[in-house]
């Protein structure tokens, strides 16, 4: 044992914290979508990563010791906000021991701030699941809300650095102008999408669906995190057919057989999506992910 | 009202000037496409201008519904800045929405303040239930049992800027309600230390810091309720430390009355000798081995210098924990798989004669080892089927080995519901090898936490 300790203590003596010359701003995201627009609004200024690669399910990504070491040294987190990272930030910023991003302390970046929530629940009740406590937190599939979470970064990153609060603010601006542009392109883009209705695995297509103009139908899932019964897939399939709902979406972390059963026998077309920025090779970028799914559903539904 | 007006002013002073600069703007721009163009643009522009007057008009409304006031009311001088060639344009307009934004904040203060006011009972802390409850079956003279396991309560909350604290309060079938920790653990201490104090689990190995109702079987491993004495409980203090690097690494330093809920070596009760108490050290690190794969890696050891019952000798529990997880992330709610492992070995001085008219009791340093290792997969969301082996030596007779083997199947019907079915294949030395059955139904009710400790 004693040895041991003594290992352990030249391991440290010989490794000590590898920050020389002009430090970055270390910026810890909890999904690739915010290490994104933190990309875009710190610049040079900042060093970004993110815990999740963007294939995960945002409720259920694992708690690996290595993020317990990335928020030890972060300056800021950024997250979703709205309880979405419910299974794993809570303990792993108590395993950080990192007081500057402790939930409340100004490195806690919560970047749903400046959005009103849609399904919040007038009561809070496990009989209606527990993933969206505060109402649906799936906001970046909207790219309009996105240019909302990108305001909160750079006023949270403002608030951290004030010296550097007018580049944030005017990389910020610059940014939300790109997704403006973008924004317009999508909207004439997703012309076809108007009025169809969907169904997806879990709630996560809403914000989407009515920035789009399109109706979320229901979902696979009983209640948000809660896994489906034969008797609601049942009557799920027959309302369906009842009120021709046309898309079925699989969100490519959740389980492929029972999406495609029901889009199969209820002739709906089923579509494949991410939920987060790198969910698939093609959406590397926040711009580049919402192009996917604008254009994966267009072309599901246009049958091109 | 002068914010309302200056807003107005500003507007048309926008208007002008944009009206102004538009049709030279365009006229360059539009030169071979002709007049017809032009004007369509021109109208386009005042369209949205009109838009935006309509907007800010709207926002004047607001305030003067929020401030209560009477539209039509004298009207203060325009107190916008005259129009000069060196202010650029749109300033006028961004000064009268700070304006506007400051006057709207000020008529709301008084009702968000009335909405915000505290509670004395919002300073309670969260507070969550659990359900435990086991059917049980053996076929040694072929008996069963509704084995109330608990009903535990847990409340946790900060307790200020330095320091927050959890309870866990457990009633039994034994009967009484026991103080299973009662823990104050500091949150803000520099470079990277946590101090533990109280009643807690003591860091030693895996499963032994685990509640009853999160093993992930029916029952704690033999090896653990022997050797350690079930659940590590232990009142003392524990100080932990990450180190400061990129490969993670903690290091736990613990002093306690004993580790062991059911630890019968030591009185918890009275006071005793520096050697007398338990010293703990524990490291623990974690290596990537793929995105999808990852091993969590511990050492414990725990040092009591002088056991009284023991004849004064010492006692030493060594321990090693290995997990293997494969966790693939695009699938991690409903695909995956865990293999478990602790290792313990326990060298103390046992009595191997008891005392008689002939002579004192004798005693002997003894070695035991025990172990148990479990591999676990993840078919769905909510089937987990596993199987747990055991083999454990007998502290004071290390040649008697009890091994065991227990197939079992988890279904967790949502997160905070779950079934158990679990078969158990016993065999003690000296005894019939024994058959369990046993069927776990376990519920969590209020708060519950993920915690870090209980990956
Ligand atoms: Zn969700």
């Amino acid at each position: 044992m004693k040895r041991l300790f003594y290992v352990l203590v030249a391991l440290v003596a010989l490794l000590p914290a590898n920050a020389t010359g002009a430090r970055k701003i270390r910026v810890v995201a909890t999904i690739p979508d915010l290490a994104d627009m933190a990309r875009h609004v710190g610049g040079d200024l900042v060093q970004v990563t993110s815990l999740a690669t963007g294939v995960e399910d945002i409720h259920a990504v694992q708690m690996k010791p290595s993020f317990a070491v990335l928020l030890n040294r972060a300056d800021v987190v950024l997250l979703l906000g709205l309880e979405a990272e419910h299974a794993f930030l809570p303990a792993l910023l108590e395993a950080a021991r990192n007081p500057k991003i402790l939930r409340d302390a100004p490195g806690y970046i919560d970047c749903s701030v400046y959005v009103t929530p849609i399904e919040a629940p007038t009561r809070i009740d496990r009989s209606l699941g527990d993933q969206h406590p505060m109402g649906n937190p799936h906001i970046n599939l909207d790219p309009v809300l996105g240019k909302a979470m990108v305001r909160a970064i750079a006023d949270g990153l403002s608030r951290n650095f004030p010296d550097d609060a007018a580049t944030f603010h005017k990389n910020a601006a610059a940014y939300n102008a790109t997704l403006d542009e973008a924004i317009a392109r999508w909207r004439r883009e997703a012309a076809p999408l108007k009025g169809k209705k969907l169904v997806s695995y879990h709630p996560d297509m809403v914000y989407f669906a009515e920035r789009f103009g399109m109706e979320p139908f229901g979902t696979i899932e009983i209640r948000p995190g809660v896994d489906p019964t034969p008797g609601h897939i049942a009557e799920l399939k027959q309302r369906m057919l009842k009120e021709h709902v046309e898309v079925v979406v699989r969100e490519r972390h959740y389980p492929a057989g029972l999406a495609e059963t029901i889009a199969r026998e209820t002739g709906a077309k089923l579509v494949e999506l991410p939920a987060m920025t790198g969910g698939v090779p093609e959406a590397k970028d926040y711009i580049s992910f919402i192009d996917y799914n604008v254009r994966t559903m267009v072309r599901a539904v246009t049958g091109g | 009202m002068r914010p309302r007006l200056s807003t107005r002013h500003g507007t048309a002073l926008l208007l002008a000037l944009l009206l102004a600069a538009a049709p030279g703007a365009t006229r360059t721009e539009a030169q071979g496409a002709g007049e017809e163009q032009v004007r369509k643009e021109l109208d386009l522009l005042k369209e949205q201008l009109r838009r935006v007057e309509q907007q800010m008009k709207q926002q004047e409304e607001l305030i003067r519904r929020l401030s209560g006031e009477k539209p039509g009311g004298p009207a203060p001088a325009p107190s916008a800045p005259p129009p000069s060639a060196a202010a650029p344009p749109p300033a006028p307009a961004v000064v009268d929405e700070e304006a506007l934004k400051l006057k709207i904040l000020e008529e709301l203060q008084p009702q968000l303040a009335a909405a915000n006011k505290t509670f004395p009972a919002q300073f309670n802390p969260a507070i969550g239930f659990i359900v435990d409850t086991v059917l049980s079956f053996t076929s040694r003279k072929d008996q069963g049992n509704f084995e109330f396991r608990s009903g535990e309560l847990g409340i946790s909350a900060n307790v200020d800027p330095f320091v927050r604290a959890y309870a866990i309060i457990n009633g039994t079938n034994a009967g009484g309600f026991d103080v299973e920790e009662a823990a104050i653990v500091t949150t803000s201490l520099p470079y990277n230390l946590t101090v533990k104090g109280g009643r807690f689990f003591a860091d030693f190995g895996r499963l032994s810091k685990f509640h009853d109702h999160d093993l992930p079987f029916v029952n704690r491993p033999g090896v653990l309720d022997t050797y350690i004495g079930g659940e590590s409980q232990s009142d003392g203090i524990e100080v932990n430390w990450l180190a400061p690097l990129d490969q993670y690494l903690t290091l736990t330093a613990g002093v306690y009355n004993k580790v062991g809920a059911s630890n019968t070596r030591v009185d918890n009760t009275v006071p005793r000798g520096l050697e007398e108490f338990t010293y703990l050290a524990r490291a623990t690190t974690f290596f990537s081995l793929t995105d999808a794969q990852s091993i969590d890696l511990g050492v414990s050891n725990a040092y009591t210098p002088r056991v009284r019952v023991n004849d004064g000798g010492s006692r030493n529990l060594a321990g090693i924990d290995l997990t293997y997880r494969y966790t693939p992330l695009a699938a991690a709610a409903y695909r995956g798989l865990v293999w478990g492992n602790e290792f313990l070995l326990n060298s103390e001085r046992q009595q191997t004669v008891p005392a008689s008219d002939t002579g004192p009791a004798l005693f002997r340093y003894r070695d035991a080892f025990g172990m148990y290792s479990y591999l676990e997969a993840r078919l769905t969301r909510r089937y987990y089927p596993g199987v747990l082996f055991e083999w454990v030596e007998d502290l004071a007779h290390p040649g008697r080995v009890t091994n065991a083997y227990s197939p079992y199947f988890t279904v967790w019907a949502s997160e905070f519901q779950r079934l158990r079915l679990q078969y158990t294949h016993l065999d003690a030395p000296r005894q019939r090898p024994e058959d369990q059955f046993f069927l776990q139904w376990t519920i969590i009710m209020g708060s519950h936490v993920h915690s870090f400790r209980d990956r």
